[in-house]
C-alpha cells in the first residue's frame, strides 16, 4: 500500500475508530440530548426572547444559534478526541506509534466535522418546522456549506484545546467558558458590532464569526459572492487552529520525552 | 548485534515545590545503568517499586530521553533513529490502561492496527491469529470494558505482537492477575521467545523471573546492582542460609534487635493476615553456624506467639532481597528515585 493511500486509511479509518472510542456522548440518550435536544432548546429560547423583547427578528436569531449549534460536536469533540487519551491511559501507546501525529490526530476531527454541520442543518430544518422559518431552496447550498466550514473551524479550534489538554489536566474548564463566550463574541446572538472593540477583536479570531457573517449574507440574498470573503477568513482560522494543533503535540511530545512531565503511561 | 543495548544510561527530572520559597530538587532515576540483550534471549529486570525499572524501559521504548549515556535496539539508536525503532519494538502494559474501553478487542486491534501501519490486506488474518494466540477467539466483538484483568492482559499482548515486532517489553504483564490466568500468560512469553523474539520482562515475582528468563539484572536506586543467569544470581546467597520464623505481634524493635546479631545480613516481614513471616538472612561460616542462628532467632523471639521456625537454602528470591536490602541500605541518602 502507497503512502498516501495508507495515510488517508489513517485519517478515515482511524479516525471513524477513536471517534466510537474517545467520544463520550455516543450513547443515543446523551448523543441526541446534548447535540440535538439542548441547542435546540437555546435556539427556541433566544427566538421566543428575540420576540417577547423585539430586540431581533427571527432570522438573525436562528441563523446565528443554527451555526452555533456546530461548536457542541466540533469544540467538545476536538478536544475529546486528543485530551481523553490522557483520561483512558492510552496516550501512551499511541504516542508509541511510529506513524505521523497530524495524520493520527487531525483524522479524528473529520466524524466531528460530520457531526456539526448535522447537527447544524438539523437546527434549521427545525427551525423551519416549528417556527415556520423559510429560505428560498436555491440558498440552501450555499448554507449547508457556510455550516461546513463553521463545524470544520469549530474542530480546528476543539483539536487546539485537545493538544492544550495534554498538558493541562483542567482543559474542560477552558473549553466551558470559551464555549460559553462563543454566544457573546461570535455574533450568533449580539452582532458584532454591537460590542466593544477589545471583544470584537477577541470574536474575529474565534471559531464562527465569520461562518455567521456568512450565512447571514446568504439568508439575506447577497449572493454567494458577498459571503466570500468571510467563507474564506473562517477557512483561514479553521487551517491556523490546524496548525497551532500540530505544533503542541509536537512541542508536548517532545517535551514530554526530555522532561518527562507528561503521565504518558 | 545486541536486540537491546543500555550503555551508562543516566534519567535526571527536576521538580519544583512551594509558592513562596520555590525549592528545586534533582532526581535521579536511571544512574549508569547498562546491560546487552542478545537477540531470541528473555531478559528479566528486578527491582522494588522506584528502582528504575520502568524508567529503563521507557527510555528502551522511546518514550523518554536519557540524560546521558545511549540505548540502542538492534543498533539504532533510540533517540535519532525514533520512528525505526518503534516498528522493531512491541510494548506490553501491565495493568487495567491503555485500552480504548468502549471498543471491543476487534476494534481495538483494529485501531492499533493502522497506528502501527499493518497492511490492511494482512489485517484481518493477523488479528485473527492473534486472538486465537491470546485465547479471545469467540469473545472479540465484546467490549473491553467487560473483560477480566487477565483478558485484557491478553489483549495487551495481542496489540503489542500487532506488527510482528523483533523486541518486545513486558511491563510486569501478571501484576494483579488470577495464578491461572498468570500461568497462561507465562506459557504465551515463553512462546514468544521460542518464536525467535527477544523480550525484556519487569516482574516483582522472583519464581516467574525464574522459571521464564535467560539472564536477570537487578536494579536498585538506578543503578545496575547484580546480573547474571538465575543461577549466577542465586551464588549471592550460597555463603548464606535463611532461617524463616512465623510469628504474630513482632515489632520494629525486635525485628532491629535481629538485625544487630553478628552474621545477620538482613530481615525481612512478610505480613500474611495476622501472622508475619520473618525471613533472616545470616552469613554462615561452619556446620554449627546454622543451628545456632536458628536458636538465636528462637530465643530472640520466645516471648511472642512464635508458630514454625525452619532454616532452609536460600532461593532466587532470597538472593535478591539480599542484594536488595544490602544495596538500599549502602545508596547515598541523597539519591532520590522514581520508577
Amino acid at each position: 500500500m502507497n503512502g498516501f493511500a495508507s495515510t488517508a486509511r489513517l485519517v478515515v479509518v482511524g479516525g471513524m475508530t477513536s471517534y466510537r472510542a474517545l467520544f463520550n456522548w455516543t450513547t443515543p440518550s446523551m448523543y441526541i440530548g446534548t447535540l440535538f435536544a439542548s441547542p435546540l432548546f437555546q435556539l427556541l429560547f433566544f427566538v421566543y426572547v428575540g420576540r417577547g423583547l423585539g430586540v431581533a427578528g427571527d432570522e438573525f436569531l436562528i441563523v446565528g444559534n443554527a451555526v452555533l449549534s456546530c461548536s457542541v460536536a466540533g469544540i467538545f469533540g476536538g478536544t475529546m478526541a486528543i485530551a481523553n487519551e490522557r483520561r483512558y491511559g492510552t496516550l501512551g501507546t499511541v504516542l508509541l506509534s511510529p506513524r505521523s501525529r497530524a495524520a493520527i490526530f487531525l483524522g479524528r476531527g473529520l466524524p466531528y466535522v460530520l457531526n456539526g454541520a448535522l447537527v447544524s442543518v438539523t437546527m434549521l430544518g427545525a427551525a423551519a418546522l416549528l417556527l415556520g422559518w423559510r429560505t428560498p431552496v436555491d440558498r440552501l447550498p450555499a448554507l449547508v456549506l457556510t455550516t461546513l466550514v463553521g463545524a470544520i473551524a469549530c474542530t480546528a479550534f476543539g483539536l487546539t484545546l485537545g493538544s492544550v489538554g495534554l498538558r493541562l489536566r483542567d482543559i474542560w474548564l477552558v473549553t466551558n467558558i470559551t464555549s460559553a463566550l462563543m454566544l457573546l463574541l461570535t455574533g450568533v446572538i449580539v452582532p458584532s458590532g454591537e460590542l466593544p472593540a477589545l471583544l470584537r477583536g477577541i470574536g474575529s479570531v474565534l471559531p464562527l464569526t465569520h461562518s455567521v457573517a456568512a450565512a447571514r449574507h446568504i439568508t439575506d440574498g447577497d449572493g454567494f459572492g458577498a459571503a466570500g470573503p468571510d467563507l474564506l477568513i473562517e477557512v483561514g482560522i479553521a487551517v491556523a487552529y490546524t496548525l497551532i494543533a500540530v505544533v503542541l503535540l509536537r512541542v508536548f511530545e517532545t517535551e514530554a520525552r526530555r522532561r518527562a512531565v507528561l503521565d504518558a503511561m | 548485534m545486541y536486540a537491546i543495548e543500555a550503555d551508562n544510561l543516566h534519567r535526571t527530572y527536576r521538580t519544583s515545590s512551594g509558592w513562596i520559597r520555590r525549592t528545586r530538587r534533582t532526581i535521579t532515576a536511571v544512574d549508569g545503568v547498562s546491560f546487552q540483550v542478545p537477540p531470541g534471549e528473555l531478559f528479566g529486570l528486578l527491582g522494588p517499586n522506584g528502582a528504575g525499572k520502568t524508567t529503563t524501559i521507557k527510555i528502551l521504548n522511546t518514550l523518554l530521553l536519557p540524560t546521558g549515556g545511549t540505548a540502542r535496539i538492534h543498533g539504532l539508536d533510540v533517540t535519532r533513529h525514533t520512528a525505526e525503532v518503534r516498528r522493531r519494538i512491541g510494548y506490553v502494559f501491565g495493568g487495567d490502561r491503555g485500552l480504548y474501553d468502549r471498543l471491543s478487542a476487534l476494534d481495538n486491534l483494529r485501531y492499533f492496527a493502522e497506528l502501527y501501519e499493518v497492511d490492511p490486506r494482512v489485517q484481518r488474518r493477523r488479528i485473527e491469529e492473534l486472538l486465537e494466540l491470546v485465547g479471545l477467539t469467540g469473545r472479540q466483538k465484546e467490549r473491553v470494558e467487560g473483560y477480566s484483568r487477565g483478558m485484557k492482559q491478553r489483549l495487551h499482548i495481542a496489540r503489542g505482537l500487532l506488527h510482528d515486532p523483533d523486541v518486545i517489553f513486558l511491563d510486569e504483564p501478571t501484576l494483579g492477575v488470577d495464578p491461572v490466568a498468570a500461568r497462561d500468560l507465562r506459557a504465551m512469553i515463553a512462546e514468544l521467545v521460542r518464536s525467535g523474539r527477544t523480550v525484556l520482562l519487569t516482574t516483582h515475582y522472583m519464581f516467574e523471573a525464574e522459571e521464564l528468563c535467560d539472564r536477570i539484572g537487578v536494579i536498585t536506586s538506578g543503578r545496575m546492582r547484580a546480573l547474571g543467569t538465575p543461577g549466577e544470581l542465586k551464588r549471592h546467597a550460597q555463603d548464606r542460609v535463611v532461617v524463616e520464623a512465623e510469628v504474630y505481634g513482632v515489632d520494629e524493635e525486635q525485628l532491629d534487635a535481629l538485625r544487630a546479631e553478628r552474621g545477620v545480613r538482613g530481615v525481612t516481614v512478610d505480613q500474611r493476615g495476622m501472622l508475619q513471616v520473618i525471613v533472616v538472612q545470616c552469613d554462615i561460616d561452619g556446620d554449627a553456624e546454622p543451628e545456632r542462628f536458628r536458636s538465636f532467632v528462637r530465643q530472640s523471639l520466645a516471648h511472642l506467639k512464635l508458630g514454625r521456625v525452619e532454616v532452609r537454602e536460600p532461593t532466587l528470591e532470597d538472593a535478591y532481597v539480599g542484594i536488595v536490602t544490602g544495596q538500599e541500605a549502602a545508596a547515598p541518602e541523597t539519591t532520590a528515585v522514581l520508577s
